[in-house]
């Protein structure tokens, strides 16, 4: 689950739309997931590969289904990584702006 | 709409199995990343209570297999509106890896009768308690 296979896996419109199908609906199987995308088996199939190996979708048996599961915690943990440290100087810089504006008009 | 009804979280742990079965059977493991929860596993009761030792959910355990696999019943006894939901089910498996590691994947399923449930233990709710966990074994298992 290392950062580069997630941001490889995360880079390709297609995968990113496999996983917001499975984020709508979760345990999803293969023939499910590739209706209505305009893509043969295998491909579809070589997508949720990449997307397996960085973590993001994991496979389950259930009698004699194979379903995929959408795992936030790789997700989550880019966000915190990445996202989260280089957002909270504009965020609190806003938050900032907004208590200038109350006090501003508090005192009107 | 998010549907919420089956729910997986997978974490990789630098830890061996045996310490993370113990991290998630012993309450004085779980209350350092659990939301403060005193969470027992036996072979047949989980029981999870707060730190003023109030209610937070118990029910019987289905299957036990140390180090591998743990099923139990789950209750949100830890708010009085989802304590009405219908319990749910909460499936813990831990896969050696190698390496001193290994993959723990959580599956938090029938919850289909208890959307609260499903909304209040998805994302954050499960994401930072793996998270925690991952921490705390990363501090254990340290040199």
């Amino acid at each position: 689950m290392d950062d580069d296979r997630i941001f490889k896996a995360l880079a390709d419109p297609t995968r990113r739309m496999l996983l917001d199908r499975l984020f709508e609906r979760d345990g999803r199987t293969l023939g499910d997931l590739e209706a209505g995308v305009e893509m043969t088996r295998f491909g579809v199939m070589k997508h949720l590969r990449v997307l397996e190996e960085a973590g993001l979708v994991v496979t389950r048996r259930n009698g004699r289904e194979k379903l995929h599961f959408l795992n936030p915690v790789p997700i989550r943990r880019i966000h915190d990584r990445w996202i989260d440290k280089y957002t909270e100087g504009p965020a609190s810089f806003l938050a900032g702006l907004q208590r200038a504006f109350e006090e501003e008009e508090a005192r009107e | 709409m998010s549907d919420l009804s089956a729910q997986l979280y997978q974490v990789l742990l630098r830890a061996t199995p045996e310490q993370v079965w113990e991290a998630i059977t012993s309450p004085d493991r779980t209350r350092l990343y659990f939301h403060g929860a005193h969470v027992e596993n036996t072979a047949e009761w989980h029981t999870s209570r707060g730190p003023d030792g109030a209610d937070w959910g118990d029910g019987p355990v289905w299957e036990f297999d140390p180090p591998r696999r743990l099923v139990h019943e789950w209750r949100s006894a830890y708010d009085p509106e989802l304590a009405k939901e219908p319990p749910s089910r909460v499936t813990w498996e831990i896969e050696d890896v190698g390496d001193g590691s290994c993959r723990l994947t959580v599956v938090h399923d029938r919850l289909g009768d208890s959307p609260g449930t499903a909304g209040s233990v998805s994302g954050e709710g499960w994401g930072s308690v793996l998270d925690g966990l991952a921490r705390l074994l990363e501090q254990v298992s340290a040199p």
